[in-house]
Parts: structure tokens; sequence; C-alpha cells
């Protein structure tokens, strides 16, 4: 059997970064959809360890204001 | 014992910077910290949605290292203030994997990212 897709490699690990920082807001909006939603691993290609880093730190920054919940919407 | 927090506070942006930093230094005098108090004022920014009626806040990062204990109490102290529009306070230690952060270190992070990001294209 083929493997329909290769693995990409996790952009994380290739940025080099170690902590996941809620603070950091433009390189986590880098892991979000148009509208405001956390990309899927499979779309972003993030290992599971930083996946579920990256969720934490991403609610943490729309608790601050730093991320929209929503986005492209009216109102 | 003490363990190591980082706390964001967004405060009413119509407010004086000397009235913030006054607060601030009340609200990390309840603390009683070990060692100093780092601040990072990132100042007035946008809000990325509205809280209420306001759209921008002044944030601060603060690190300290305080009793657990003493929090709860600090809290109560910053939910009642209606200067504070919102706050987080985190535990920030190594061993949970967190280094600081040092302003350096970002920028180049950032540079990073943006160089990613060209290469995508």
């Amino acid at each position: 059997m083929m493997a329909r897709r290769t693995k990409k490699p996790s952009p994380i690990n290739e940025a080099n970064i170690r902590y996941v920082d809620y603070k950091d807001e433009r390189f986590l909006s880098r892991f979000i959809s148009d509208n405001g939603k956390i990309l899927p691993a499979r779309l972003s290609g993030v290992d599971a360890r930083h996946q579920r880093q990256l969720a934490a730190a991403i609610k943490k920054a729309r608790y601050l204001a730093l991320l929209p919940y929503t986005r492209g919407q009216q109102g | 014992m003490t363990r190591q927090y980082e706390t964001v506070y967004i405060f009413d942006s119509a407010l004086d910077d000397q009235v913030i930093a006054e607060k601030l230094t009340k609200f990390h005098a309840m603390l009683n910290p070990e060692g100093e108090v780092t601040l990072d004022h990132w100042g007035r920014r946008q809000l990325a949605y509205k809280i209420g009626r306001r759209d921008a806040g002044y944030y601060v990062v603060a690190r300290f290292a305080c009793d657990p204990a003493l929090l709860p109490e600090f809290e109560r102290a910053l939910k009642l203030d209606d200067a504070v529009v919102r706050y987080l306070v985190s535990i920030h230690e190594h061993e949970l994997g967190a280094p600081p952060m040092t302003e350096e270190q970002l920028a180049a992070a950032r540079a990073a990212a943006e160089e990613d990001e060209e290469d995508d294209e």
C-alpha cells in the first residue's frame, strides 16, 4: 500500500521553539484559520505534543484579546 | 515555598501611565515577592475583540516568585479593581519548559518566523 501523503516536518520543531508562548500572537496566528479556529495538526503538520501546547496557548491568547475568538463575521 | 509566576494585566487604556505604575506597585506589595518583580510594559495596544466598550488596553507582563497561599487574595484585589480589564496569572517555571523570553529572543524568533513565511511563498 502506498502512503497517501508523506508526513510534513513539524513547523514548530523547525522554528526551534521549545516552549509555545501564549504571548507571541504573531507566531500563534500562523496556526489559526481565517475564521480564527485552531488549525488541525493534519493541516499544519504540527506534532501531537506541540499541538496540545499550541491549543492551550491559543486559548490563553484569546482570553487576553491577543487573538480573536472568531473573525470574518459581521458584528 | 515559593513558585515562579507570570501575570499579564490588561488595564483600562484611558488611565495615566503613572496611575498604572502605582496600581502595579500596590498589587505586587500584596504578594511579598521573593526577589525582584520583572515588569514588561507592552503599553497600549488594540484588543483582538471588544471587551465591553473597550477596543484597546494597556498591557503589562509581570514575573515574580511568591508564596502560592497569597495568590487568592491578590486575584481578588485584581477582580475588584475596575482599572483592570483582564488579568491572567500563570505558572512560569523552567522545569515546565518555559524559558525566560528576552526581547532579543522574541525578536530573533520573529525574524526566524518571517524567514519561514518567505520560504513558503
